[in-house]
């Protein structure tokens, strides 16, 4: 979510409770003689509503689980769930009086600030994330289709080779047409553009429009593949199926360019648009890694921060009922 | 070397040294057949008047160069000779000269290994060429269903063209061009598929080389068994709507037709099933009905309480009647009858033709047809049916059997018809004009003379408009939709060119005929006049709209053609899928939306129904259900069959099919009932019964929001050029 003008009624909310609930802990500071104790009426007070805010924080994982239910926008639940969240950590430092008690207590301050400085790492991070991806995987795919778009992006790669080296009997995972997999995967052809339009006015000589082009198709000789063959099985390929593993040339897009320019000068022209398309596959497969590392960015930290929570939860209950009981 | 022993009326000549006696007038070529010896010849045919173009069949008679032997008559004293060095020099240069501007090998050849031409190159050795080859192709034909056409393959021998014109009459091959761009042409250079070719196939078997051939369909044989019968060419040339095909196509089509015997309750086709093959009944009767729930697909739930989760449910328009629903129209279906909503049951007999749009189009089975007592019928495939239908005495029974049974529900079927009188009714059976187009024809043209008024019987029309830009889609109209009522009414021109998708069928009401209805029946006026008004009106905002946003992108991604968008805005988009999930949760776990797409600017248009203005979904539907309202929303009426096909059209992805549990009868045990699965095509209802799209309410992070294009991009698009 991003920190910007829209946070602004949230921002100054919190502000507002914060600065008011900082004031009466002073008040209440100078007042009590043996200093603020989480079991008196301000102190419970205090511990009470900054459980509250966690318990709110928490229920935004509860409230994904039900995305139909009209109880308030999602977005105002996150937006509760950023600020009270965030409040929840001094209202729990006034109830304690700043200090972290028992065993218990102890852990729970410290679950308490590890799980709200997580949380605000998440936040800014989803804050400078997805500009950075949409900026840099411009040919972004759904995060779960990578896997099967590097297989397709591989095996157009092979069909490009094959058809300038010919056969270099790589094994075939799937009959899907090529096309290029990044970007609008579910896009097809318009239906209206396979419609044979046929004008008369356009026919040549003894040829109607119905004319089926056959593609070019260029053989090079073994000598004039040599080059390619080399690059494509020896460094390519490899790329293409580990393009994750790190300090390989084609994963670095400068370098990328620098081999494909020199592997441009070692093979004749005619295989010079083929070189094109496998740039651009090599391109496509950095973009795909650039978005698998800005996702786990994107959502690694909450595998800390929901666990975290919910023991914290847990534990806040716990306390809750101990002290309340005891 | 006539003596006086030779009779009057013969001549005698020495050909190859030998003397021989033959009538005065024959051909050199004749004369050496008939005494057994064999001169090569690719332009000769002996029901064909010789032309002596492909030079083959040089001889030498003596003179100063070698002479054409099927053009060259005898002549008393003449010395032949056909195979000395010379001649056959001259032959093998002729035939390489042939064979370097033809594919090597040909279609034929491939096929059936008896092209003429490579037949005889390779027996004088003149294969492959010395020659260069042509260096630019004169391209290939593949429009007709029947035929295919390689121009490259061509030898330019006129077989075809005599064949056309001498053997049948028919006068619609000829030549076109000159010198080394010369060829073959169809009426006047149309593609074969669109000239007034009938199929007849004569020119097919008489072409030497690959340049004309059968055209095989994928598949071409349909599977024989018990029920099912071969059958051969003479059989079914006894038959009378065969009448002036030609043997030979038949032969050579053998097993794209079968006579099928079908017992009393036996499904001959259901609908939604994708095939390519039509029927015509021969003896019996068969019924045809829709046994998918008429019903359309609700959402319903929440917005009664907090906890109610969504569930879609079939319901009729009885439960729930939407706004603009059809109330009145029929269901048209590949056949020659239409069903009614109420009933959706009708019979098919003798004589009837079902399943033309699945064999020409691939278009599903729009509807199940069952035998109702036992039924005869050919089962056939495309161009089989495209040669009957080219047929005349074929086509003539199609028409009346139509004209008979199925224009009077036609015309009532169109709500401002309903009111015409009986007598008029009769009137238009008897002068109303049947016509057919190829895919691509255009129809009428913008800015041609109006003369008639056009309904839709079979097929696709699409409606475009030219405009400075390029071609503005205007609409898609489908069987009982009807056009050229603007440029009647208006100033007699036409304001947007109509033109063929498909394989389509109209029902052509000439300008007189109109006029007249017009005139009698004030509520067709009325009607034909708002309906007029209503599209000239939209068509003039839909320009508007291309004049007032010329941004390439915009336009090249169909943004302008969209009216509602879910867009997701990249920055705050954190890859969450809360939207994906929660269209889920609301549609029994099948989304609606996915989040991929196009990108415009930061902003992903996601994959879920724009509401397109040139909605191409509809395009294709067997059944028509699937239509705009008049505020362009889709709507998928009750009849949806659950084919699919407007999923596959959807250029977007953006059509999906929910399956859903009916009871349906089981064919196995009449009169009991079994579950089965059916589908219905939905789409993105915007959640319509809540008051915000679930994938908008469920984002938590203000990325997703459901927008009109035109303001949303434009105020964007506005202040961006502002600066």
């Amino acid at each position: 979510m991003r920190m910007d003008q829209t946070q602004r009624g949230w921002a100054l909310a919190a502000l507002a409770i914060l600065v008011s609930s900082a004031v009466v802990y002073v008040f209440y500071d100078l007042d009590a003689p043996q200093g603020p104790r989480g079991g008196s009426m301000i102190g419970l007070t205090f511990g009470a509503v900054g459980f509250a805010f966690m318990i709110f924080s928490a229920l935004l994982g509860a409230r994904k689980r039900v995305p139909t239910w009209r109880v308030g926008r999602a977005q105002a639940w996150m937006r509760g769930h950023l600020w009270l969240g965030l409040l929840a950590l001094p209202l729990i430092l006034f109830h304690g009086g700043f200090h972290f008690g028992g065993t218990l207590t102890r852990v729970l301050m410290w679950l308490l600030m590890i799980t709200v400085l997580s949380g605000v790492f998440g936040a800014g991070l989803q804050h400078y994330i997805p500009p950075v991806m949409t900026s840099d995987v411009r040919l972004e795919t759904i995060y779960d289709e990578i896997g099967r778009v590097r297989t397709l992006l591989r095996e157009e790669a092979d069909r490009a080779v094959e058809s300038l080296c010919g056969s270099l009997g790589l094994h075939k995972t799937s009959d899907q047409e090529g096309r290029r997999a990044g970007g609008f995967t579910a896009l097809r052809t318009m239906a209206a553009s396979a419609v044979p339009l046929r004008t008369s006015a356009a026919v040549s000589a003894g040829a109607s429009a119905a004319v089926a082009a056959a593609p070019e198709i260029i053989l090079l000789s073994a000598e004039e593949s040599a080059p390619l063959r080399r690059f494509y099985l020896d460094e390519m390929r490899s790329f293409l199926e580990r393009s994750k593993q790190r300090g390989q040339r084609l994963g670095d897009a400068a370098k990328a360019s620098s081999v494909f320019t020199g592997l441009r000068t070692l093979l004749p022209a005619a295989a010079h648009a083929t070189l094109a398309d496998l740039e651009d596959i090599c391109d496509e497969a950095r973009q795909l890694t650039r978005q698998e590392r800005l996702h786990h960015w994107l959502h690694g930290w909450l595998l800390l921060h929901i666990p975290l929570s919910l023991a914290l939860i847990l534990l806040g209950a716990i306390h809750a009922v101990m002290a309340l009981r005891y | 070397m006539t003596t006086a022993t030779t009779p009057v009326g013969f001549v005698d000549i020495s050909l190859d040294g030998q003397p021989v006696r033959v009538p005065a007038g024959t051909s050199v070529f004749d004369a050496a057949r008939v005494n057994g010896i064999n001169i090569p010849t690719l332009c000769h045919l002996q029901n064909q008047t010789p032309v002596g173009v492909c030079r083959l069949c040089v001889v030498d008679t003596g003179a100063r160069v070698l002479a054409a032997s099927c053009v060259r008559p005898v002549e008393p004293g003449m010395k032949v000779v056909t195979n000395s060095e010379k001649v056959v020099n001259a032959r093998k240069t002729l035939l390489e000269l042939l064979m370097s501007d033809h594919p090597w090998p040909c279609a034929r050849q491939q096929n059936s290994g008896d092209c003429e031409l490579e037949t005889l190159a390779k027996a004088a050795g003149a294969s492959p060429s010395r020659f260069a080859k042509r260096t630019v192709a004169r391209g290939k034909d593949d429009s007709s269903l029947a035929i295919a056409v390689d121009h490259d393959a061509c030898i330019l021998c006129d077989r075809c063209i005599r064949a056309c014109d001498e053997v049948k009459s028919n006068f619609v091959l000829g030549r076109m061009g000159k010198g080394y761009s010369a060829g073959i042409a169809f009426d006047l250079n149309s593609p074969m598929g669109d000239s007034t070719c009938i199929s007849c196939g004569e020119c097919m078997v008489s072409c030497p080389t690959g340049a004309l051939t059968n055209k095989s369909v994928v598949g071409t044989v349909i599977a024989a068994g018990p029920d099912a019968q071969g059958l051969e060419a003479e059989d079914l040339l006894q038959i009378p709507v065969f009448n002036g095909v030609s043997g030979t196509f038949l032969e050579l089509n053998r097993g794209a037709i079968v006579k099928h015997r079908f017992r009393k309750d036996q499904i001959i086709c259901r609908e939604g099933e994708f095939g390519s093959t039509a029927y015509y009944i021969l003896e019996g009767k068969a019924k045809v009905s829709i046994s998918t729930p008429m019903a359309h697909v609700k959402t319903q739930g929440g917005a009664k309480g907090f906890f109610k989760r969504l569930t879609s449910t079939l319901v009729a328009r009885e439960e729930d009647q939407r706004e603009e629903e059809a109330r009145d129209r029929t269901i048209p279906i590949d056949a020659s009858v239409d069903l009614a909503y109420g009933n959706p049951v009708a019979e098919l007999g003798p004589g009837d033709l079902f399943g033309e749009m699945t064999c020409m189009n691939f278009y599903p089975r729009s509807a199940t047809v069952m035998a109702q007592s036992d039924v005869v019928a050919f089962e056939m495939l495309r161009n089989v049916l495209d040669i009957m239908l080219k047929n005349k005495t074929f086509r003539a029974q199609l028409d009346q059997t139509y004209r008979r049974r199925a224009l009077e529900n036609h015309l009532r079927g169109v709500p401002m018809f309903a009111g015409l009188s009986p007598e008029f009714i009769e009137h238009l059976k008897k002068s109303v004009e049947l016509e057919r187009y190829a895919p691509g024809q255009v129809i009428v043209q913008q800015g041609a003379p109006a003369d008639s008024f056009y309904l839709v019987r079979i097929g696709f029309v699409k409606v475009s408009e030219n405009y400075p830009g390029g071609e503005l889609v205007l609409a898609y109209l489908s069987r009982g939709d009807y056009f050229g009522e603007i440029g009647l009414l208006g100033g007699g021109v036409r304001t947007a060119t109509c033109t063929a998708l498909d394989h389509v069928e109209l029902v052509r009401i000439s300008g007189d005929d109109f006029r007249d209805m017009v005139a009698l029946f004030a509520s067709v006026r009325i009607g034909l006049e708002a309906v007029a008004a209503e599209r000239r009106a939209a068509n003039q905002q839909r320009m508007h709209m291309v004049h007032n946003v010329p941004i390439d992108q915009f336009l090249s991604q169909g943004l302008m053609e969209a009216q509602s968008l879910l867009i997701l805005d990249l920055q705050n988009c954190t890859r969450c899928d809360a939207c994906v999930n929660a269209c889920a949760d609301a549609h029994d776990g099948i989304t609606r939306l996915v989040r991929d797409g196009l990108r415009f600017d930061q902003y992903l248009v996601a994959t879920s129904c724009r509401q397109c203005r040139d909605p191409l979904c509809m395009v294709g539907c067997p059944v028509g259900s699937i239509r705009r309202r008049n505020s362009l929303e889709v709507i998928i009426e009750d009849w949806c069959i659950g084919c699919g096909l407007c999923a596959q059209n959807c250029p977007y992805g953006n059509i999906n099919l929910h399956p859903f549990e009916v009871l349906v009868d089981d064919p196995e045990r009449t009169g009991r009932k079994k579950a089965a699965i059916r589908q219905k095509a939905t789409s993105c209802d915007l959640c319509m019964n809540l008051k915000e799209p679930s994938c908008v309410y469920a984002c938590p992070h203000d990325a997703a929001h459901r927008v009109d294009p035109r303001t949303f991009f434009a105020t964007m698009l506005g202040q961006g050029s502002a600066k």
